[in-house]
């Protein structure tokens, strides 16, 4: 029950009541004194009249207050409103219904929340009277719809069976900006009902300042979907890929974390894991309240290429998010040609030793993302660089010529070379036969014992191939090695020993990439071999030269930001398609930047997997994905609640009513009370003049 | 109080007057007596003063017995032989003091004292003048002397309006004071208690007098014209203050002067007391002339 004013700036002249009490008590101050002979007559005429006299005198006094109250109250035209209030019997309301379809009402109302919301609002649309307009506003908009206020209850009505529940946070700045903005332009009474579960997320960064308009005196109402019970409340937080890269037919594993937001343990929890569409298994789990834990899964990926996945929580009556969605990236193992320049007869001290185990560390064809060939120097000329994505040249003196020409086309069609120095390695050759694949040519080598290494002093961490040195433990590995022997060279180098010289350096010919490691592959020159950075450092550097990572899950996006995609620069003017999960298509211009061209998606408002279609003629290994997944934000899922005094605190000055849902259902009535303060004023007024001539 | 005679001696109420003939019933008294007009200086039968002989005077007007006591010759002179002999009795407590508009109670009391007097004095009537407020402040005795108005304009002069009023003890004692009957004129605003005074005019009339009751009062008296609230402070009673709103209290004011009004009205006729009332406000001919109409 309540009482709302139109024009509220007119209740300031409710100060002037106080108006006839100030001229009353002038008067009795500013007395006129009169010499007059006839003082016995007025004495008897008062003592006559005596109490008649002052309670008309009274009540003059209260009529003439009571008048001036009226005019003022009936200026700023009050309009009560009894319980949740249907719109009857006032004049023409311009309202706007903001209707919450955050993901987390899926769960309101003990599971029919959004039905509750939806019935609220046809309550309210039905309720409305001629002359009354409407606009229904969903929070997941993101501002830049066009609303307007309408009159025809039916389209209204469409309007509301078409919103249904987004997959993403409600948008609560940009749903209140656009319902100020439609209530600006009408005069009359004006009105915001918002229909929520008053979840917290979304209105705990909220702030009125970003709201782009606001009118305090625009009465915003709650309409409280509210819940009995509290639910099992579990949600899948994290996909993450608990193995290294993800091969074909190779053992990957999926780390899934499950939080539980309730103060309920779920227990007996099916967590499921499919890809492709295919479950590929299941597991029990159990949560603590407020808890979270680990679900691992073990499965193979049988072709290369783009797969999608999804981990799925099953148990009745569990409210949050169940589902989330990843695609993973299944790569072909990576050929590796690796030449031996100083084989030896004893496999421990044959120069690839190490360079191998680190590539293969199983020593099985099926157990490692590479697949490295080795051969020595005299096969150089007969190999067949076209079937291997990173040729290794370890400790080679020369190159043949034939060999030179072969691998020159070979760096131009984006083929790998990584080459390590040694004992045999002859720096003129490799000065004169590859001096484009060196960034400076190689000036000498420098030959000391081991108890005279050089430590690793500077990684440059921004390099693709060098990121995993974020990693403390393989940091301190690698520069807890010494480089005792290496050959000198110019150029910017990705790592540098402690006396500045460089160890790996890094040059482009053509679409390839050249890699010069300045020490040996085996123990003669270092002991990296035989550290643990050393095989990390090898893997990471050859899927760098085989043309980045493509073995991998990605965990996708959360609805409502932007997916950027990479592109070649052959991309830029043209269109990319983009198909949703619900199979809709949405098509994003690709523009230029440098050398590459992108593209950003916005339209990213459903949970699920996104296909990308790459514009026709475009190159088939683009290095832009084919899929990506998008999930709904994780904290949706939490159903906690804001109470009513934290949100009326959070939008001051905005009035702020929040109302339960089942009072609205039963109803409520709205009374424009200027017709009875003007016959109130007018009954008033009558009194005053007839009283006034009594006196 | 009057401040020139030419208030007193407006022609326009002198003429009027004489128009009604004033004199018709005091004629006809006058009559029943014997003379209505004196018949000559020297027979009549009041003596009034002596004065010395000149040459020219009657021989038989000397008064012999003088001329023995003072070896000078003086000559007896009689007051003219009247049949009226009319008290004045004008009111000069301070509540006469009071005038709404113009003219206070007092100076209009004083004209209409005075008109009476020259006129009384024109028929060579007997005319005096008594004022009062609570004692008697001047007294002129009745005479017939036409140049006696003189007098009777100089006690009305003597002193403006003061003190409070005692009218019924004042009425009780100029009663008994006068031998002769006559006529006694109460010129007053009555502002006292009602029974005293009518007592006193009941004396008046026990002793064979006539008797008429000009009531005075101010426009203002009668309708209370005043505007909010007022602190009302009484003329005479220092003490006797009290605030009212008029509007509030007019008509009950009104009421209750005009019950006071009626009451004295009343009693007056029951005791065969002419009563007028006279709002200061009455032009002064209309006023006499009204009276003197209704007179007869």
């Amino acid at each position: 029950m309540s009482v709302s004013f139109l024009y509220p700036a007119f209740l300031f002249g409710l100060a002037a009541a106080s108006l006839p009490i100030l001229i009353h008590l002038l008067n009795r101050r500013r007395l006129k004194r009169i010499r007059f002979p006839a003082v016995r007559f007025i004495l008897l005429s008062q003592k006559r009249i005596s109490r008649s006299y002052r309670l008309r005198h009274w009540l003059l006094l209260a009529l003439r207050t009571l008048a001036v109250i009226c005019l003022a109250l009936l200026l700023a035209n009050p309009i009560f409103q009894s319980g949740a209030g249907l719109f009857a019997g006032s004049g023409p309301v311009s309202l706007v219904l903001i209707l919450d379809n955050s993901l987390s009402m899926k769960w309101a109302g003990d599971g029919n929340g959004f039905k509750q919301a939806k019935d609220a609002a046809r309550l309210l649309i039905s309720a409305l009277n001629d002359g009354d307009r409407a606009a229904l506003i969903s929070t997941n908009i993101d501002g830049k719809e066009t609303f307007r206020l309408k009159a025809q209850k039916d389209v209204l009505l469409k309007e509301l069976d078409g919103i249904e529940i987004a997959d993403g946070t409600a948008n609560l700045p940009a749903a209140l900006s656009k319902a100020y903005e439609l209530l600006n332009q009408p005069a009359g009474e004006k009105e915001i009902r918002f229909i929520t579960d008053m979840g917290l997320t979304g209105w705990d960064q909220f702030s009125v300042a970003a709201l782009k308009q606001v009118d305090p005196a625009i009465p915003l109402k709650f309409i409280r979907i509210t819940r009995k019970q509290q639910p099992l409340n579990g949600s899948v937080k994290e996909v993450r890929l608990g193995s290294q890269g993800v091969g074909v037919n190779l053992p990957i594993q999926i780390e899934t974390t499950i939080a539980n937001f309730g103060n309920s343990e779920i227990k007996e929890l099916l967590v499921q894991l499919s890809i492709d569409g295919q479950n590929k298994e299941q597991k029990l789990a159990t949560v603590a309240p407020k808890g979270e834990t680990s679900v691992t899964f073990q499965t193979r990926i049988g072709q290369p290429g783009a797969h999608f996945g999804q981990v799925t929580l099953k148990k009745d009556g569990l409210a949050g998010n169940a589902a989330a969605h990843f695609t993973l990236e299944a790569q072909d193992k990576l050929k590796v040609l690796v030449v031996d320049g100083d084989p030896q007869t004893s496999l421990v001290q044959s120069e690839t030793f190490f360079l191998i185990r680190a590539l293969n560390p199983a020593g099985e064809r099926d157990s490692s993302l590479f697949l490295p060939s080795v051969i020595v120097t005299d096969g150089l000329n007969a190999a067949n660089l076209d079937a291997y994505q990173v040729v290794m040249l370890c400790n080679v003196a020369a190159l043949p010529d034939a060999f030179v020409t072969k691998l020159q086309n070979y760096l131009r069609q984006g083929g790998g070379l990584l080459i390590f120095a040694g004992d045999k390695f002859q720096l003129d050759n490799y000065n004169q036969k590859l001096a484009q694949a060196l960034s400076a040519p190689l000036r000498d080598k420098k030959i000391g014992a081991e108890s005279t290494g050089e430590k690793i002093d500077k990684i440059d961490l921004s390099h693709p191939a060098l990121q995993i040195f974020s990693d403390a433990i393989l940091q301190d590995s690698i520069k807890s090695a010494r480089v005792w022997s290496y050959a000198r060279a110019g150029g910017k180098a990705l790592i540098t020993l402690a006396n500045g010289d460089p160890l790996l350096l890094e040059q482009k010919v053509g679409s390839g990439k050249v890699m010069l490691v300045a020490t040996s592959a085996d123990r003669d020159w270092s002991d990296l071999p035989v550290k643990t950075v050393y095989l990390p450092l090898i893997q990471s550097l050859t899927q760098h030269l085989a043309g980045g990572k493509r073995g991998s899950l990605d965990g996708g996006i959360a609805v409502g930001a932007a997916k950027e995609l990479s592109l070649p620069p052959s991309f830029v003017g043209k269109t990319l398609r983009v198909t949703k999960p619900d199979k809709q298509n949405a098509d994003v211009a690709i523009t230029g930047e440098k050398d590459r061209a992108h593209a950003t998606v916005e339209a990213n408002d459903r949970a699920g997997i996104y296909r990308v279609s790459l514009p026709a003629g475009g190159e088939k290994d683009s290095g832009a994905p084919q899929l990506y997944a998008v999930n709904s934000p994780l904290l949706e899922s939490r159903l906690d609640e804001i109470s009513a005094k934290e949100l009326q605190t959070k939008l001051s000055p905005i009035r702020a009513e929040v109302i339960a849902v089942e009072a609205l259902e039963e109803g409520g009535r709205r009374v424009d009370l200027a017709l009875p303060l003007l016959a109130l004023l007018i009954v008033t007024l009558w009194l005053e003049g007839w009283l006034g001539q009594r006196f | 109080m009057a401040t020139n005679d030419k208030n007193y001696f407006d022609p326009k109420v002198l003429a009027g007057i004489a128009n009604l003939g004033l004199r018709a019933r005091w004629v006809v008294e006058g009559l029943m007596s014997g003379v209505h007009k004196s018949r000559a200086k020297g027979f009549s039968v009041e003596f009034e003063e002596h004065r010395e002989y000149s040459p020219g005077d009657e021989i038989r007007r000397i008064d012999w017995k003088a001329l023995g006591k003072f070896d000078r010759y003086y000559i007896k002179e009689y007051e003219d032989e009247t049949n009226l002999r009319a008290y004045l009795l004008l009111d000069a407590s301070a509540s006469m003091n009071y005038a709404s508009d113009g003219i206070t109670k007092f100076d209009y009391g004083c004209t209409l004292t005075a008109s009476l007097a020259y006129l009384i004095l024109k028929q060579q009537d007997a005319a005096g003048v008594v004022t009062f407020s609570d004692k008697v402040e001047a007294f002129v005795p009745p005479r017939a002397k036409r140049d006696y108005l003189l007098q009777i304009l100089h006690a009305l002069e003597h002193r403006g309006p003061a003190g409070e009023t005692n009218v019924g003890n004042i009425l009780e004692n100029i009663a008994g004071q006068i031998r002769r009957r006559g006529l006694i004129v109460l010129v007053s605003d009555l502002l006292d208690e009602p029974e005293p005074i009518l007592k006193g005019l009941r004396q008046f009339r026990f002793k064979g007098n006539d008797v008429i009751v000009f009531h005075l009062l101010d426009p203002a008296e009668l309708e209370l014209p005043f505007d909010g609230n007022i602190l009302f402070e009484d003329l005479e009673a220092a003490n006797l203050q009290v605030i009212a709103d008029p509007r509030a209290i007019r008509t009950t004011y009104k009421a209750v002067v005009q019950e006071f009004i009626a009451d004295m009205r009343k009693q007056c006729h029951a005791d065969s007391i002419d009563y007028q009332l006279i709002s200061t406000a009455t032009p002064l001919d209309q006023a006499l002339a009204s009276y003197l109409s209704w007179r007869g």
